[in-house]
């Protein structure tokens, strides 16, 4: 039986990520060095879930058939909060258990709950048939455009999005202040920081997160389980 | 470059300008030049001894050197000399929480708080130095005060604000203090943007607290979000309250949810673990008719956990046979998109596969019949990945390695775009010791054109799984330097993943996601605790170990038995000196193929390059020659070991390789560690048996026993452990009384027996070919005995008598047919 489990939101799971890490290496071409999970997991931890098999005595580190990783766009090009889907993966010894669709469903409310997220965007293989499946028929993803060469072998990305603005909360009564989303300096004592030196820091910080995300030239690839059937 | 020509434009002038040297010691070890940086950095340092800068760039030079402790050092010179530099203040507390010194982190971030008190990260860092340092009212305190300060009411989108309020609601819950806790949280959770999170807090509060209703209330409303997790409906039935073994009324909430969530698989499948009789017959039988009319490949995996309980076992096989046999209607829910017979027919299918899995699996084993199910499958599909993936295992499962392999080529041929099938395929190669193969199947789904070509990209890529695979095949070929190469591979990963933490000291108090981050920071700590460490270090260990006892395969593979002991010493000695010619040769021409191989990459065009800007270096060993070559392996071991003992004790194999290792090392009170541990695991043990006998030996024979205050204590702690000396055979016919039905024991024994040397060896061998004709013998305890006689140095027609024996009863298995033997 296959559980569902945050990756390092409450309650952490967080130690699971070599095995999460293996799983991506067994099942897709795109894959990355556990720093980029790391980032993931420390920047949006509320979006990763991971799917586990526990057994029958509950061990510390079960077995990961599952994960999905998930982040938000941190420079939306149309100035629109959103989602990505960086990797969805699922051993191929557990499919067709619905679990994809489970571990893409959470990952999107959270988007929207946590984040604000008015939609959710991810790529594709063109070839990869099992996962539009899902995407498109289940999920209800639809094709934007296609990226031509997306992938290091040269296939070509359908870039999907979706809709989740039906899931964003909008019922909370915003706060009074309008100028206060600017993060560090709310208080009261934010007007005696050394403002121009909490700038260079913050920008020397974002060349360091990029560091952090390159990883490795390879894409960002997602993909999905595929081969949902045996028979052609 | 262009400050490092105006560093050099400066020092023309000034030649003995402290700063500038430091500050092109600085430029010149980002470039890779670390020996002749920490040289000009030590002139600079005796020019002006007063210098931060000089002390700073010190400190930054050990940390790329990862020596963290001098590093600090320096750091803390140059803060003496500049007490209010941000930079040096900021250097050294991440380092002191890179090294957890908390109380030093304490100090540094209070520093910070007073240097900068606007900015919130500062207040909340300080409220992680005290939270990790284990003052948990003092962190409490440092976040309120600065909630406090607060004039506005922070918006819903101000992620940093509302994480911390969480924060601070972790840090009084580790209190204990759920009370209030879950008070604190009522308060301030509404608002905050992590929903789930805030709900599950609750619920573990309320959970804990004893407020069952409540709790019940707060982990449905889990369900509601996810079904699919089977720790919510335990804590809800725990909240519920049900009477012990209330199946139906455990039942019914399961229903709820397979009712809300038809699509979900726990809420259908969990009731068939506590379920029994006739109901668990009557929910097992829809379960997976449905599952199988749908045709999902996963059945077998998603229910095998069941067969704990042999009547469940036995319930599933009776079933899933007459699904095959009869002609079984379909229930009502059954899908009525598809024909009826197409239905039928994948539904026969699926039975033929989920019964070929349950034969495959070792509780319910019966090969032959996997296998003729299999086939079946086989028959009605050829192209299927899963039915020769399975047949492959079956086969694996034979001993019929070479074979196992092959299937498993053929299934990836049938899809060769999926890499999960590939990476199998790779596995059993590996398995079947074909590396190079293992590569090239590899290479595949690697990014080849990095410097390092296929096995770079797995090295890049951290795959832990087949660097560990690769080494232990080479382990098992006793290709010593190649196995330890990859090993050490594996380890340095870890160190990777331990290193990459540093960065997020800075970058998580940025982003503000602290829970994430101390969670993180508690993890690192206990990063080799994971498996995948204990089958790194403790293959390693052997690895080390084996080299130990026998240093002559630092030349190369040669075979186990030739060691120049044995019957006929003399030959051997000979056969002996042929085989380290031999190994040696091969080792040479292995090494000219690779430096071919080389050379060929440098003259051809298309030469790879690094992509990243990385500067690639050639591996200027890549058969671990300097690894292999070492003078003390038992030292070299104990990198591995010492983590291993420290974070995995439960670990049955590294108590057992760490008693090894320290009795080697002449570290008997640690050896003892290890025995006593490896008791505590499991008493009945049979390497403890043997390891037992051979303390106690070593004991006996210290000829100043009755002196020595070591042997005192060993004699005292390990009293119900180790024999005494005048019963020793006493001792070793109780244990082969005991266990006469096993054969692992009756190995055990035996060795013992043969150590002790009060019997004829022929008998010893006589009742080791005694054991393997036992029913349990399995096939691995069979090529144990084998190796037994290997170390015996017993004479061929034993061996072959054994060998034949065995052939016969596992005639597919590969380690057993003449030709593998016959190496040896």
């Amino acid at each position: 039986m296959v559980d569902i489990v945050p990756l390092s939101s409450y309650p952490s799971n967080i130690h699971l990520l070599p095995s999460v890490q293996t799983c991506n290496i067994t099942n897709l071409p795109e894959n990355y060095f556990l720093k980029y999970y790391l980032y993931h997991a420390l920047t949006w931890p509320q979006l990763s879930f991971v799917a586990i098999v526990r057994g029958n005595k509950p061990e510390k580190y079960p077995k990961v058939v599952g994960y999905v990783l998930a982040k938000m766009e941190e420079e939306p090009t149309d100035g629109i909060q959103h989602g990505h889907i960086t990797s969805l993966s699922v051993m191929r010894t557990h499919r067709r258990l619905g679990i994809a669709e489970r571990l893409m469903r959470l990952s999107q409310r959270a988007m929207a709950e946590v984040f604000n997220a008015s939609y959710v965007s991810l790529h594709v293989r063109q070839s990869n048939v099992a996962a539009l499946r899902l995407y498109r028929d289940t999920l209800g993803f639809e094709v934007e455009k296609v990226e031509s060469k997306y992938y290091a072998d040269g296939e070509d990305a359908y870039a999907m999005k979706m809709d989740l603005t039906a899931m964003q909360i909008k019922d909370v009564p915003e706060a009074d202040g309008e100028d206060a989303d600017e993060g560090g300096e709310v208080g009261s004592m934010g007007k005696k920081g050394d403002d121009g030196k909490g700038g260079k820091e913050n920008k020397e910080g974002k060349e360091k997160m990029i560091k952090v995300k390159v990883g490795r030239g390879l894409g960002v690839g997602d993909l999905v389980e595929r081969n949902e059937s045996t028979k052609s | 470059m262009l400050c490092l020509k105006a560093a050099e434009q400066v020092l023309r002038k000034n030649p003995n300008h402290a700063d500038t040297q430091a500050m092109k010691a600085l430029i010149i070890s980002n470039q890779g030049q670390q020996k002749e940086a920490f040289a000009l950095a030590k002139t600079a340092l005796n020019n002006n001894m007063k210098s931060h800068v000089c002390w700073h760039v010190y400190g930054l030079l050990y940390r790329a050197e990862k020596n963290f402790d001098e590093s600090i050092k320096a750091y803390k010179f140059a803060l003496r000399l500049d007490p209010e530099s941000a930079p040096i203040q900021r250097d050294l507390a991440h380092l002191q929480i890179q090294m957890r010194d908390f109380q030093g982190y304490i100090q540094s971030r209070r520093n910070m708080l007073q240097q900068k008190p606007g900015f919130r990260q500062n207040w909340t860092a300080l409220a992680v130095a005290h939270h990790l340092a284990g003052n948990l009212e003092d962190a409490e305190n440092v976040l309120t005060t600065y909630e406090d300060t607060l004039k506005q009411k922070p918006t819903r989108a101000d992620m940093e604000h509302w994480e911390a309020i969480l924060y601070k609601n972790y840090i009084i819950a580790e209190s204990g203090d759920y009370e209030k806790a879950l008070e604190h949280l009522d308060a301030v959770g509404k608002k905050s943007p992590d929903v789930l999170g805030v709900m599950e807090m609750r619920a573990d509060y309320l959970l804990k607290l004893g407020r069952k209703a409540d709790a019940a209330d707060a982990y449905a409303a889990l369900l509601d979000r996810n079904p699919d997790d089977s720790a919510y409906y335990d804590k809800l039935i725990s909240a519920k309250g049900f009477a012990e073994g209330d199946e139906a009324a455990m039942k019914e909430i399961y229903e709820i949810w397979s009712t809300k969530f038809p699509r979900s698989d726990v809420p259908r499948r969990r009731p068939l673990d506590f379920l029994s009789g006739d109901a668990f017959r009557d929910a097992a039988d829809s379960y997976l008719q449905r599952m199988l009319r749908k045709g999902v490949p996963s059945t077998f995996a998603n229910i095998k956990h069941l067969y704990l309980d042999r009547s469940k076992l036995e319930i599933i096989q009776e079933l899933v046979e007459r699904y095959l046999k009869e002609d079984v209607q379909p229930q009502m829910n059954g899908s009525a998109e598809s024909s009826s017979e197409d239905e039928a027919s994948r539904f026969h299918c699926s039975a033929l596969y989920f019964l070929a899995q349950h034969h495959n699996f070792h509780m319910s084993r019966d090969l032959s019949k996997a296998l003729k199910y299999i086939d079946e499958a086989l028959q009605i599909d050829q192209k299927s990945v899963d039915f020769h993936q399975t047949k492959a295992r079956t086969l694996k499962y034979f001993g019929a390695i070479p074979e196992a392999m092959e299937i498993v080529e053929k299934a990836r041929s049938l899809d060769e775009r999926d890499r999960a099938i590939n990476t199998k395929c790779a596995k059993y190669q590996l398995r079947n010791d074909q590396n190079e193969k293992a590569l090239d199947t590899m290479s595949k789904f690697t990014r080849n054109e990095t410097a390092g070509g296929p096995l770079g990209d797995l090295h890049d890529m951290q795959c832990i799984w087949y660097l560990t695979e690769d080494g232990q095949s080479y382990l098992r070929q006793r290709r010593l330097g190649l196995a330890l190469k990859r090993l050490h591979a594996a380890f340095n990963v870890f160190d990777i993943w331990q290193e990459d933490q540093f960065d997020f000291h800075n970058f998580s108090l940025r982003k503000g996601m602290i829970r994430a981050y101390i969670d993180m920071l508690r993890w690192e700590d206990r990063l080799r605790d994971h498996p995948f460490y204990t089958k790194v270090a403790v293959s390693a260990v052997s690895a080390y170990i084996l080299l130990h006892d026998s240093p002559d395969l630092v030349h190369g593979p040669i075979p186990n038995g030739v060691n120049g002991v044995g019957q006929d010493a003399q030959a051997n000695a000979a056969e002996r000196k042929k085989a380290v010619k031999k190994a040696k040769k091969e080792q040479q021409k292995l090494e000219k193929v690779e430096a071919d191989k080389k050379e060929a990459l440098r003259t051809s065009k298309s030469a790879p390059k690094a992509t990243d800007g990385e500067v690639q270096k050639d591996d200027p060993d890549p058969f671990g020659k300097a690894l292999v070559e070492t003078k003390e392996p038992l030292q070299d071991a104990m990198k591995f070991l010492t983590p291993l003992l420290d974070l995995n004790p439960e670990s049955i194999k590294a108590q057992c390789v760490g008693f090894e290792v320290y009795i080697r090392r002449r570290k008997y009170l640690l050896a003892l560690k290890c025995l006593l541990a490896l008791h505590a695991i499991d008493p009945q043990n049979p390497t403890l048996h043997v390891q037992s006998y051979n303390l106690s030996k070593i004991l006996n024979n210290d000829p100043n026993r009755a002196s020595s205050k070591l042997a005192q204590i060993i004699s005292t702690e390990g009293k119900t452990l180790l024999p005494e000396d005048n019963k020793l055979v006493e001792w070793n016919n109780n244990f082969l009384n005991h266990h006469r039905s096993s054969t692992s024991h009756i190995q055990a024994g035996l060795r013992v027996r043969a150590l002790i040397g009060k019997e004829a060896k022929a008998t010893n061998e006589k009742d080791l070919l005694e054991a393997l004709l036992l029913d349990t013998t399995s096939m691995e305890e069979a090529s144990d005995g084998l190796e037994l006689l290997n170390e015996w140095g017993s004479p061929k027609e034993v061996k072959e008598r054994y060998r034949s024996s065995a052939a016969e009863r596992w005639s597919r298995a590969s380690i057993f047919q003449a030709k593998q033997i016959e190496i040896q």
